[in-house]
């Protein structure tokens, strides 16, 4: 007993004024770090979250045509609203479909460009990593503008094409659309994945290559699992990006006729609040977060489980 | 997952304080909203008066006023158009309690300001109730919904409406300029076997549409004190959508998207032939199509009964004041001065082309000129008699954008062959009625 609790004791008595002075350092430091973060997190995000929920438990009231408007505690009377209006559950509908289809085809071309910069079958690796990632440089509504003067009928320098298909008819734009978002973002995800190429360690390479594995087999059996978490955050973020698609069909709004302006979820949040019906528009904005929450997160579960078999 | 459930209780926290907060505002602003009411008193010593507008150059305008008025100096600050943005600014500073003393909003949007309570009743300022008479009367109701003792602003500019057409393209196809618009849609026939569209319908831009049913006659918002109607399809709403329907349905106009390069692009490239617009339209054909210099003339809009002369609006704004403005008197006159003195109007038309809404204004020297892009017509005069012949009692509603924006989404559909401008009209009569239901604006259904 005594032994032991000498030898526990040494160690604990040279220890314990170390642990100490390190725990004192790190009080000191915590806040240093962690109070520039959390004051911008809590103004620019958990207070406008707040509020937009807040916003969205209210309701006007007014008397006679010209009343001043009374804010009043509504309940749930917006989201009653929200959830009886067609347009914006068309909106999720359409950003869904969109989604379906544009992501898996935008993160399937970053992963193949990302495995080609990988492997080694490209000359020129620097360049085009860079020339892949340029259109992220380009703001998205530059993007789009540059993007609905290629597909106007009359004014492409693709007439011969455009004059033929109308892409900014109601049957292609949001494929359109689904083009401009493919081309802005490949390069991006392509970046995150190549940079978790580049953090696989080689030895797994060699060991693959001495069990006679070509590049392809390497590439099918040992990248992309190993880049798997990479894929599925892209796949989060892009999710995340479908459902709040805004810019680039408000400036295809000006190009074609076939974008309403409940096209997207965030278009009809835009145009409630520009009724201007704040109430309404926050109650439509927590809906969509609370969708986009719902749908990141069952992804994340779904992908977990997966790992897990 | 913990980390979870305290970034939600941490949310839940924050939404709690908010509401505390939130409800004391609001009562703040009910009880300052009972006593603020139509008080116009002068300040006492030297007052900035801060003035948001988009027009162009108007640093240049307001330059003369503060070299003469080193009392009252106006800071003027510039943002995009009402509907592409500054509106939206508007309503922000609204809730925010942080307006101008002075804004610049059209008078289709003046009436959504004042649902807001946002607006500062002008007539309560002796100097603008004495300066009622020099406007143009259908100007004067814009502000004052009709009401002889209020003013919501101070009327700016109007747009009267008249028919821009190529007289070198018409003449030598030996086509008659129309008189009315039975005439017109024949023109058309004529236009497109010439290879050309008579006109670009405005898809998108529901205003144009508006300035067409106000020359009709139908009238699309009635508030009688207790109660909003909404008519959005009434038999002369009908008339003028199904007119235009049929000029769509037999590919007799061209739906290019208007304020585009590809409108330009329609005008200068003489696929369009002709353009019922208003005053301002004058200096759009101008910067949009160039290369059709000289060859423009300016016509009578067309009549819907041959003998008739009426006149359409599209367009035209106000200068108002906003409620929460410390110098309502000072905001007022700085108004008053830049919309009926000679010397602003005449720099606000040199800047912006902007059209008076004062009956002198009309007369004024600057606009008696031959202008040269019209073949030296002088094409403010047939202006002039059109904003006499606008028929006074047009009121706009109070949730125009949303109107605007839900009929706009009805025409495009309508354009590429969904629909007929009438159902368009149908919806957005529906869709109207419930933007002002949930606004808790009291509406007949």
């Amino acid at each position: 007993m005594t032994q032991t609790m000498t030898t526990v004791d040494v160690p604990e008595g040279t220890e314990t004024p170390h642990k100490g002075g390190r725990a004192v350092r790190y009080g000191r430091a915590v806040p240093f770090f962690v109070v520039p973060f959390g004051l911008l997190f809590v103004l620019f995000y958990l207070v406008p979250i707040g509020y937009a929920i807040v916003q969205s438990l209210y309701t006007v009231e007014r008397t006679g045509t010209f009343g001043p408007a009374r804010e009043v505690f509504g309940g749930l009377v917006q989201y009653q609203r929200v959830f009886e209006d067609g347009p914006f559950w068309a909106s999720i509908g359409r950003v869904l479909l969109f989604g379906v289809v544009q992501v898996p085809v935008m993160l399937g071309l970053a992963l193949v460009l990302a495995l080609l910069l990988d492997s080694g079958l490209v000359k020129g690796r620097r360049f085009f990593r860079l020339a892949f990632f340029v259109p992220y440089a380009i703001p998205g509504v530059i993007a789009a503008i540059m993007w609905g003067f290629l597909y106007s009928p009359n004014l492409s320098p693709l007439k011969p094409i455009t004059s033929a298909v109308d892409f900014l008819s109601a049957d292609f734009v949001l494929w359109a659309i689904a083009n401009v978002v493919t081309w802005v973002y490949v390069g991006y995800n392509m970046l995150i994945i190549y940079s978790a190429l580049l953090a696989v360690p080689a030895e797994v390479y060699e060991a693959a290559r001495i069990d006679g594995a070509g590049p392809i087999r390497i590439a099918w059996s040992i990248k992309i699992p190993l880049v798997m978490p990479a894929i599925v955050l892209t796949t989060v973020f892009s999710i995340i990006g479908t459902l709040q698609l805004l810019a680039e069909p408000q400036v295809f709004r000006s190009f074609s006729s076939a974008v309403s302006s409940t096209y997207t979820p965030n278009l009809t949040v835009y145009a409630t609040s520009s009724v201007p019906n704040f109430n309404l528009a926050a109650a439509f904005s927590v809906v969509l977060a609370l969708a986009t929450f719902i749908l990141s997160f069952a992804f994340l579960k779904f992908t977990q489980r997966k790992g897990v078999q | 997952m913990r980390t979870a459930f305290r970034a939600a209780s941490a949310l839940l926290v924050s939404a709690l304080a908010l509401t505390a907060c939130g409800s004391g505002g609001s009562d703040d602003d009910a009880s300052g909203g009972g006593t603020s009411a139509a008080s116009c008193a002068p300040s006492s010593g030297p007052v900035t008066i801060s003035y948001t507008t988009w027009i162009p150059g108007i640093e240049n305008v307001v330059k003369v006023w503060n070299d003469k008025n080193p009392n009252i100096q106006v800071k003027v600050q510039t943002g995009p158009n009402g509907n592409g943005g500054t509106y939206q600014n508007f309503f922000n500073q609204l809730k925010a309690n942080n307006t101008p003393d002075l804004g610049h909003i059209e008078y289709d949007a003046l009436p959504s300001f004042r649902v807001q309570d946002g607006l500062f009743d002008v007539a309560s300022c002796d100097i603008v109730a004495k300066a009622k008479d020099q406007f143009i009367p259908w100007t004067w109701n814009q502000v004052s919904f009709g009401d002889d003792k209020s003013a919501w602003g101070v009327p700016q500019d109007s747009g009267p409406m008249a028919l821009f057409y190529r007289a070198d393209l018409f003449e030598k196809n030996n086509i008659a300029i129309p008189k009315t618009w039975d005439e017109y849609a024949a023109a058309a026939e004529k236009v497109k076997a010439a290879g050309g569209y008579i006109t670009n319908f405005s898809q998108s831009d529901i205003n144009q549409f508006a300035g067409f049913t106000w020359q009709a006659g139908g009238r699309w918002f009635a508030n009688d004190g207790q109660q909003w109607t909404v008519n959005l399809t009434d038999d002369k709403t009908k008339k003028v959508a199904d007119y235009w329907q049929n000029l769509i349905s037999k590919k007799l106009v061209s739906t290019v998207p208007p304020w585009t390069t590809e409108w330009d692009n329609a005008y200068n490239s003489s696929s369009a032939w002709t353009w019922v617009s208003a005053v301002w339209g004058a200096n759009s054909i101008m910067s949009g199509a160039p290369k059709t210099a000289g060859k423009w003339r300016v016509a009578p809009m067309p009549q819907w009964s041959a003998g008739e002369d009426i006149a359409g609006n599209w367009g035209g704004s106000a200068t108002a004041v906003f409620k929460n403005s410390k110098h309502p008197y000072e905001a007022a006159q700085f108004a008053l001065w830049l919309n009926t003195s000679e010397e602003a109007l005449a720099l606000l038309n040199k800047e912006a082309q902007l059209y008076p809404a004062t009956t002198a204004g009309t007369k004024y020297s600057y606009l008696a000129n031959p202008v040269e892009f019209y073949g030296d017509q002088k094409i403010y005069e047939v202006f002039a008699d059109a904003s006499g012949k606008v028929t006074p009692d047009f009121t706009w509603g109070p949730t125009m954008t949303s109107t605007y924006a839900n009929a706009s989404d009805g025409f495009k559909a309508a354009v590429s062959g969904t629909g007929t401008l009438n159902d368009a009209l149908t919806a957005t009569q529906k869709s109207t009625i419930e933007t002002l239901k949930s606004q808790a604006i009291p509406v007949k259904e």
